[in-house]
């Protein structure tokens, strides 16, 4: 059976095919269109995977949908309703945009696809949020959380998914938090009051709490309010998402926490207003936090069983995440590698398999890489062109050659094979560098990620190593397998691990089975051998605000604009000659003449 | 550079609309925005060009014009940045982008399946454009000499992007570049167009919405309201109907 899993119009957009019960392919729209966060229907990506597959639109038995638009459309008029009159403002573009086209998902499939509309169908939001972190993880029965901003209706939902004999699966949502009491709202309310990105800068927010101190709890224990069942509920008058487009915070937030900060306000740790900022993050993080426990330890509980897959846009946050697996009482905690909106199309793809269809159950080969190949006869072919200088090696020699380069502190661009599905480079799209020095943090931050300083960069390490390093409890290997967990980097490696070690003294580890990615393991071994240590800086193939590369000519334009020392996919190295000056003086002979015939 | 970047009629009509704007310290803002924006989205649609010409010249000059107009959204950000802390009124809220939709980069062009000879064309009435208006607005802000070194350096970037678009044109299409760069101008002309009609649209569609809101929802908004009241917050059980939802519907 064929099943196309498609989510779009909100994040970022996603294709997934699910062949006979197993994946195998599934990209985000932005690393094929190069726009980030791409939330357009996924039509580059459904192309890509239809393709790679070999597969015409009539070959698909199905083509799922990621939620139920018109009930998600009622929510929204809901909203409308509920907040009038002041929704006055926000109501005709909310009605634009869903009227626009997000209602009409089955006639957009059906004309880009031409097939019949009853093969089209849907999944709840957070039915593919539960079956992409269920269905994917090497898990008999689970209890199964899913938290994010929100879906149709629910932003948080508590169930269980049983793996049974003979291959019949079940997922099972029984509880559910909805609209607008959201865990995810309440964090992207801060996030648009700190000055960043809502739905892209989450992770900012997190990083930024490293920073400060929880001296706010009380103040925004007001914004949330606990419940005896363990649920929550928002305090509505700190917020303004249901009434207004412009602003999701209230007067009374302001109040309540101070002037919010403007984008384009530098974030000065040493100055009053920049640490209450980091306060506000920290305190934040920590309220979070202790609803997340709360709920877990009460589904344990519940349920009395030793796993938790969480998913959602809330399941990004790595310190929440450790901290779930430290304090609710699971053994194993499972992060699907895209625990987003991209996700739910492989989720609703593998959801519509077992349940809608009742296929028996397939095991989900473990790993994140689903996406494009890199064909690094392509990059061999462009710098060749442009007189830069490329070698084809060996594993062995390419190894060796970027473990010494990488300990003489360069910069490393790495492509090997499929790209990752989700936001995390885990090897595949990374950009590499030496974890001992904090100058190259910096080196990296000011040449090639240009991105806020108190952002701290990831560690990557062998699974045979992490636990001297990492002070990880039993389970965060799991858990740090997608780079989902943030752990505290043991004190007496802190000083020799400074460019992956937070403010804080923790890093988000990815640990690396060679199972994964054997390239990537032999590199790491390398790197020991070298006289260091089985770890290296991994940070995302890309430059802020740019998708992470997926094909070798973007990593090239990517390396040539940047300060990455050497780039390599596959069996081929590019290095980089010194620039002999701009390409626009051997034109500037010229523009006299071209200008005047113009 | 004064002979190549003369302004257009049309932006020479419109000085005193300009004058307008630049004289206002948050309208100078405001612009500086935009111009981040559309220089940095156009950089990257131009970056996509490099990536998928099978030219390697061309991938060259692209990728060069593509770090230029990187290099300029950095430039324009940092002085939005630091007009942004110079503000006395910070309170003031500050709209940013432009009234108009669409003018995001080269959003009018599709990078992928795009003839070389079509894109430079483009680009070249793009630049030459927009060199025209940057020398009206360099004279604007000579009150602010940081923001007038700013477009002395694009206007010399400018220089570069118009002749070589031209030049190249010239190469890949020898018999035909004229047409195309009057067929990209003729194209620029009915994309303007569409973006007003779109706005006029856009303002007309709000109107109506809201006559709409104000006229037909009141009594659906007070049984919302009533609804609400007598809805539980905290965990909700999921109801069989919901759990056993049908996989064709969309409710």
């Amino acid at each position: 059976m064929k099943i196309l899993g498609i989510s779009a119009h909100y994040h970022d957009s996603a294709a997934a095919l699910v062949i006979d019960g197993v994946p195998v392919c599934a990209v985000q729209e932005e690393r094929l269109s190069r726009q980030k966060n791409d939330a357009r229907f996924p039509l580059g990506a459904i192309d890509w995977c239809l393709v790679s597959a070999g597969l015409e639109p009539n070959d698909l038995d199905a083509v799922v949908f990621y939620e139920r638009p018109m009930l998600k459309f009622e929510r929204i008029l809901t909203s409308a309703l509920r907040g009038f009159p002041r929704s006055w403002r926000s109501f005709p573009h909310a009605i634009k945009n869903t009227l626009g086209e997000k209602v009409w998902v089955r006639g957009i499939i059906a004309s880009h696809l031409g097939i019949a509309r009853d093969r089209i169908l849907f999944t709840d939001h957070h039915a593919a949020h539960a079956a992409a972190a269920f269905l994917t993880a090497p898990t008999a029965r689970a209890a199964i959380l899913t938290a994010d901003g929100v879906g149709e209706w629910a932003t948080l939902t508590i169930g269980r998914g049983d793996r049974r004999s003979g291959g019949v699966t079940d997922i099972a949502l029984q509880q559910e938090v909805r609209y607008p009491h959201s865990l995810g709202l309440l964090y992207s309310t801060m996030t648009a009051y700190l000055g960043f990105n809502v739905n892209e800068d989450e992770y900012k927010v997190m990083g930024l709490a490293g920073y400060g101190r929880p001296t706010l709890l009380s103040e925004v224990r007001k914004l949330i309010r606990r419940l005896p069942d363990g649920g929550f509920a928002l305090a509505p008058e700190y917020f303004e998402f249901q009434t207004t487009a412009e602003r999701s915070y209230s007067a009374k937030f302001i109040d309540l926490l101070g002037s919010p900060r403007h984008r384009y306000d530098p974030i000065d740790l040493a100055s009053p207003d920049g640490q209450r900022f980091a306060d506000c993050a920290a305190s934040l993080q920590c309220v979070l936090e202790d609803v997340l426990v709360d709920i877990a330890a009460r589904l344990r509980l519940q349920t009395g069983l030793d796993d938790l897959c969480f998913a959602g846009g809330v399941a990004l946050n790595g310190v929440a995440n450790a901290r779930l697996l430290r304090e609710s009482g699971f053994s194993r905690l499972f992060v699907p590698s895209a625990p987003g909106d991209a996700g739910c199309a492989l989720g609703a793809a593998l959801y519509a398999d077992r349940i809608y269809f009742r296929n028996p159950d397939r095991e989900v080969p473990d790993h994140p890489f689903w996406g494009p190949v890199v064909d690094a006869s392509q990059l061999a072919r462009a710098a060749h062109e442009d007189n830069q200088p490329v070698s084809e090696l060996d594993d062995e020699r390419i190894n060796a050659r970027v473990a010494d380069e990488i300990a003489a502190g360069c910069i490393v661009a790495w492509m090997d094979g499929a790209c990752e599905f989700g936001p995390r480079a885990l090897g595949h799209r990374s950009i590499f560098a030496a974890p001992h020095d904090e100058s190259i943090r910096e080196r990296l931050n000011r040449d090639i990620k240009r991105r806020e300083e108190f952002r701290p960069f990831a560690p990557v390490v062998t699974a045979e190593a992490a636990h001297r390093f990492f002070d990880m409890p039993a389970g965060g290997e799991r858990l740090a397998r997608y780079m989902s967990g943030v752990f505290p980097v043991r004190a007496e490696w802190r000083s020799r691990l400074a460019a992956v070690t937070h403010v804080d003294g923790t890093a988000r580890v990815q640990v690396l089975e060679r199972s994964m990615a054997p390239r990537l393991y032999a590199l790491l071994e390398a790197c020991a051998r070298r006289g260091g240590v089985p770890i290296l800086l991994n940070t995302s193939f890309n430059i802020a605000g740019e998708p992470i590369v997926t094909h070798a000519l973007e990593g090239y334009t990517t390396f040539r604009r940047s300060g990455i020392d050497l780039l390599v996919a596959g069996s081929t190295v590019v290095s980089k000659r010194a620039p002999a000056g701009k390409e626009s003086d051997a034109w500037s002979s010229s523009s006299a003449a071209a200008s005047t015939v113009a | 550079m004064a002979a190549v970047t003369h302004s257009a009629p049309l932006d020479r009509l419109m000085r005193p609309l300009h004058h307008w704007i630049w004289s206002d310290r948050d309208r100078r803002l405001r612009k500086l925005l935009t111009f981040a924006d559309v220089e940095t989205d156009g950089g990257r649609d131009i970056l996509r060009a490099a990536e998928v010409t099978p030219d390697p010249l061309l991938r060259r000059l692209y990728l060069e014009h593509a770090i230029d107009e990187l290099h300029h959204g950095d430039l324009f950000r940092d002085r939005s940045a630091a007009l942004w802390r110079a503000r006395s009124g910070r309170r003031r809220v500050l709209l940013s982008g432009n009234p108009l939709p669409g003018g995001h980069g080269l959003d009018d062009l599709k990078i992928e399946g795009e003839p070389d000879h079509r894109l430079l064309a483009f680009l070249h009435v793009a630049e030459k454009s927009a060199a025209g208006r940057f020398a009206i607005y360099r004279e604007l802000v000579d009150d602010d000499p940081a923001t007038r070194e700013i477009f002395e350096e694009i206007l010399r970037d400018e220089v570069f992007h118009m002749n070589y678009t031209y030049t190249q044109l010239a190469r890949v299409a020898p018999h035909s570049y004229r047409r195309h760069v009057w067929y990209a101008r003729a194209k620029r002309l009915w994309n303007r167009y569409l973006r007003v009609a779109a706005a006029l649209a856009g303002v007309a569609g709000n109107a109506l919405l809201a006559l709409m809101y104000f006229v037909v929802l009141p009594p659906f908004a007070w049984f919302a309201k009533r609804a609400e009241r007598r809805e539980a917050a905290g965990f909700l059980s999921v109801s069989r109907g919901r759990r056993d939802a049908a996989p064709r519907s969309q409710y």
